[in-house]
């Protein structure tokens, strides 16, 4: 302990007194020897030999007792650390293109990795969540189909392969009797329900088994937010009631906070029984779907087999119209993620072989340079230095560049992912849960660990093969340059150029996509709409007259308000998506077999709404005021419809049988044809879809669609005075430009499409760094037989065709081999990719040619440093 | 000045022993380095050579666990010369080192001893 002390007294104060001291000692020792033979009679000279050869080497005695005052271990750390970082000071240049290197890719990685963790591979934040399956029903092709009560009850209570199993769906409420009407959120579920997600009650209680039963009472469970938010919290909300649709529901409990189940938060939670009764048929479908937990040694496969049996004997059982429907599921982690799904894997692949290509130009560099700094070694190890000591000295150094590199990158990945989130499109699963966690920590730190000793170990590869003779006997020529080497830094930045034609192309196409997604028409003019959605409650519009004579008196309303050009109203707004689609038929056409009847959406359209949305006419008429009830049911159907089923003739005066030919279903006949409208946004296929007219289909849910003359968000005001005038217990669900609305719909690939291009940019940087440093080298490496050539009488531009071919090659190579690759890779984005097709060949050929540019421009400076060899003084100096 | 030619005849000094005998020499009074190196050779009949590669960093140890202190001064012969001298606490140390040595080479002896000479 004391010595210990001593130490460190000396390590932070008497650097140099020990030393000193030590050496006076020993030359005052060995002449005290000298002094001694003298005395005995030995001549001078003879004394002062015997003496120092009796005392032994004074340099090494003196460093072993100097080597008593330090920490062993910790001195030769901090050495290597001093070298390394004095390394680092020696090639400024070097080591800041090696640490921005690393930085760029680890940086990108740890931000990316982040998003990618949370959305995709983080675990549901449920118990054993990674055995939750999400159910429905199948039908042919069509998978994920409502599951209807009494094959839910069945599946319940007849499988062999699930733990739990709870039916859910999603429904909106308006809330009154508390303050301003209010548009709420429910789900309605079984009390398994609460169990699959492992919620327990802060207050009160869940639902029981006596809740499951159809026809039970009306109860609610509040959400904790909407507890907090909307109630203040309040403790005493056991004893209340909710009023929902004018219904009133008795407050049992609240949950706690926690996570919105598939990304949708809700307000409360009503009993599923509720709504559902044991006599309905079984193919009577709502919007349930189901929540299972796998029995802990079931395959999802064999579970969805269980289901399919207890289908099967159902349909022996109680025949019907659905006697071919079987079950369908999907892992939960899976469902929730959804569609974005590829687009983070694209962006997570991308930055991958961005990590790739930094390390390789990393590799590289380090390579270069200790080619060069070989003879520093070969001098080293002649003076004794161990190999191990080298060796280790090399690691540390590149573990400090990495590490430093590491740290930098971190703080970008911190930086560039506060960014990712501000700019992220809405709608991406989970995005609340990202941040730089511990997991994305130890990933970076692995990736920096790895990076460190990968780079570290080439040049050790190197350092212990070099031959001190030919290394000294180079002389002039700095650096070594074996073919091994050669072979293996060229398909380094071969590889670089493949990848980065690779993530070019991508980039490419996915931009080409975003611009054909922006300029395609959406079927309408959206500018200067304003649309206006609501949702009528049923228990104050019990009957379609009710629901009718609302929203009659509502555009009547909307024509009046000064500004207001053309009124219309819509079931399923653009880009809402799909509002339902159902089987559908043409009488008169071949009977398609079962699994084979077409699917359409189906939309209701007021009078105006074509004419107000500009959706253009090809064919017959649109909805008049005499479409009404009583009156033969009509439709109007897209393009799409029309063109796939009467090619070369007017679709107009056939007839759709909804339901398709085996199922009941009433018959329209078509009066018109209109334009396809992208109803699912922007850089979509078009759909089929089929409108029926509001009077002979009138649905609670409507939106207004109001073209206003000047900018559509003034007349917002006087839309909301009218909607309160005509029912004020009636929220609006929405109400926003339509414009607006389309465009966020590309958010998503706008994001994906500035993301792949910034990493298009970096790899473009990243690999002409790379290129420039090994040509820099080659050139480094060939002074001399530049010089040699010049000298012999070869020209300026001889040096440069024979410098150009390597460089030419390299690149060639590499972007033959990007090619291939880049139309293998292809394939991989045809879901990403719109309006073109992802085997693009002009934007192939687009991509070589950036690339090459690039390349070339990497290679610039060192061939022309080539050119301006100077060879009477290299030759002088060789 | 060597008087055993074939150094492997020399005995070699145990771990940790060298500083005793540090201790040792310096109880006669202080001492320079090559006096401590002198003292060990001539008291062990020269049986043990002190090499120098290990002698002053012995010196270095003692001196940093405060077991000896050192000074430069003049010798008789007028040189300058660091002289070390025992601390209270070396003094300490070198007795509690010479009764634990003192119990080990007589418990060595006792294993060593051929049978029935060491007492029952």
């Amino acid at each position: 302990m004391r010595e210990w002390w001593a130490k460190l007294r000396y390590a932070l104060t008497g650097r140099r007194a020990i030393p000193d001291d030590l050496a006076a000692e020993i030359q005052s020792n060995l002449e005290l020897e000298t002094d001694d033979h003298l005395a005995r009679g030995i001549p001078a000279d003879q004394a002062r030999n015997q003496a120092r050869r009796h005392f032994g080497n004074p340099t090494l005695i003196k460093e072993r007792a100097q080597e008593a005052w330090t920490f062993p271990r910790f001195a030769t750390l901090l050495q290597d650390l001093r070298y390394g970082l004095r390394g680092i000071l020696k090639s400024p240049g070097y080591s800041l293109v090696v640490i921005l290197t690393l930085t760029l890719g680890i940086g990108a990685n740890s931000a990316i990795f982040s998003v990618v963790d949370a959305v995709l591979l983080k675990p549901l934040p449920y118990p054993d969540a990674e055995r939750l399956v999400w159910l429905g029903e199948s039908h042919g092709k069509v998978e994920g189909i409502s599951v209807t009560w009494g094959n839910y009850r069945a599946w319940k209570k007849y499988n062999h392969t699930f733990g739990d199993m709870a039916g859910y769906q999603w429904n909106q409420f308006t809330l009154t009797g508390r303050g301003e009407p209010l548009f709420t959120r429910a789900i309605q579920v079984d009390n398994a329900f609460f169990r699959l997600v492992g919620a327990k009650p802060v207050l009160g209680r869940v639902f029981t088994a006596e809740e499951d039963r159809a026809g039970t009472q009306r109860t609610a469970v509040l959400d904790y937010k909407f507890w907090i938010n909307k109630l203040g919290g309040d403790r005493g909300v056991l004893s209340g009631t909710l009023d929902l649709n004018g219904l009133s529901y008795r407050i049992i409990g609240v949950l706690p906070p926690g996570p919105d189940f598939h990304n949708m938060a809700v307000d409360f939670y009503l009993p599923m029984g509720l709504f559902r009764s044991d006599s309905e048929p079984r193919t009577q479908h709502g919007s349930m779907r189901v929540l299972g937990r796998l029995r802990s040694d079931v395959t999802l496969a064999t579970a969805l087999g269980d289901l399919d049996q207890i289908m099967q004997r159902l349909a022996r059982e109680d025949p019907g119209t659905e006697d071919d429907h079987r079950s369908a599921g999907k892992f939960l982690i899976d469902e929730t993620a959804g569609d974005v799904r590829p687009i983070l894997w694209l962006l997570m692949g991308a930055v991958g072989l961005i990590l790739l290509i930094a390390c390789a130009n990393v590799a590289n560099l380090v390579l270069a340079r200790s080619a060069t700094r070989s003879r520093e070694i070969a001098i080293r190890t002649a003076i004794g230095a161990g190999r191990m000591r080298l060796v280790r000295q090399v690691l540390t150094e590149n573990l400090l560049v990495a590490s430093i590199g590491g740290a930098l990158g971190l703080l970008l990945g911190y930086w560039a992912l506060r960014a990712l989130i501000l700019i992220a499109p809405k709608g991406i699963p989970r995005l609340a849960e990202v941040g730089l966690d511990l997991r994305v920590l130890l990933f970076t730190a692995g990736l920096t660990i790895v990076t460190g000793v990968v780079v570290g170990l080439a040049p050790v590869l190197t350092a212990g093969r070099v031959d001190l003779t030919s290394a000294l006997n180079a002389g002039g020529r700095s650096g070594t340059d074996t073919k091994r080497e050669r072979s293996f830094r060229n398909a380094l930045v071969i590889a670089e150029i493949t990848i980065t034609l690779v993530l070019a192309f991508s980039s490419g196409l996915l931009l080409r996509s975003l611009i054909a997604a922006q300029n395609t028409s959406p079927g309408f003019v959206p500018a200067r709409v304003l649309s206006l959605e609501l949702v009528l409650p049923g228990a104050s519009y019990q009957n379609p007259q009710a629901i009718q004579n609302f929203y009659d008196r509502l555009l009547d309303g909307l024509r009046t308000i000064p500004g207001a050009d053309e009124v219309g109203a819509v079931y399923c707004p653009p880009p809402k998506g799909d509002c339902g689609d159902w089987w559908y038929s043409v009488l008169g056409a071949p009977v398609p077999a079962k699994e084979d009847v077409p699917l359409s959406l189906f939309n209701v359209a007021g009078p105006g709404y074509f004419e107000t949305m500009k959706i253009p006419l090809r064919e017959g008429r649109t909805f008049t005021s005499a479409d009404r009830t009583g009156a033969p049911l009509v439709a109007v159907v897209n393009e799409t419809i029309a063109r796939q089923w009467f090619p070369k003739e007017s679709a107009v005066g056939h007839v759709i049988k909804y339901g398709g030919p085996y199922m009941p279903g009433a018959t329209f006949e078509i009066v018109g044809v209109v334009g396809d409208v992208k109803q699912e946004g922007m850089g979509t296929v078009p759909y089929p879809e089929i409108y029926r007219p509001f009077a002979q289909d009138p649905q609670q849910a409507m939106t207004a669609m109001i073209r206003s003359v000047g900018d559509p968000n003034s007349l917002a005001p006087a839309v909301r005075r009218l909607a309160a005038s005509l029912d004020h217990n009636l929220p609006i669900q929405r109400l926003v430009p339509e414009e607006s609305r389309m465009a966020s719909t590309l958010d998503r690939r706008r994001f994906a499409t500035l993301l792949l291009a910034i990493f298009a940019g970096l790899a473009l940087t990243l690999s002409a760094v790379g290129v420039y440093g090994l040509l820099n080298y080659w050139v480094t490496a060939r002074e001399e037989e530049i010089a040699i050539r010049l000298a012999l009488g070869a020209g300026r531009s001889g040096i440069l065709t024979w410098a150009g071919t390597a460089a030419s090659k390299l690149i060639a190579a590499g972007v033959v081999l990007g090619v291939g690759a880049a139309w293998a890779a292809s394939n991989l984005l045809d879901s990403l990719v719109f309006g073109i097709s992802p085997r693009d060949i002009t934007m192939l050929s687009a991509a070589a040619l950036v690339v090459i540019a690039i390349a070339t421009f990497g290679a610039a400076l060192p061939l022309a440093r080539a050119t301006r060899v100077d060879a009477a003084r290299k030759l002088q100096r060789a | 000045m060597s008087t055993v030619d074939n150094l492997s005849e020399r005995l070699e000094l145990l771990q940790g022993t060298l500083e005793v005998l540090i201790l040792r020499s310096l109880q006669m009074g202080p001492n320079h380095a090559y006096g401590i190196g002198q003292f060990i050779e001539h008291h062990s009949g020269s049986e043990f050579l002190v090499d120098n590669g290990s002698l002053y960093p012995a010196l270095q140890r003692l001196l940093q666990r405060a077991w000896i202190t050192a000074q430069w001064k003049t010798s008789p012969n007028s040189r300058r010369a660091k002289y070390y001298r025992l601390t209270a606490l070396g003094r300490k140390q070198l007795l509690a080192a010479t009764s634990k040595w003192e119990r080990f080479v007589e418990a060595m002896g006792r294993v060593l001893a051929p049978k029935g000479v060491g007492r029952a």
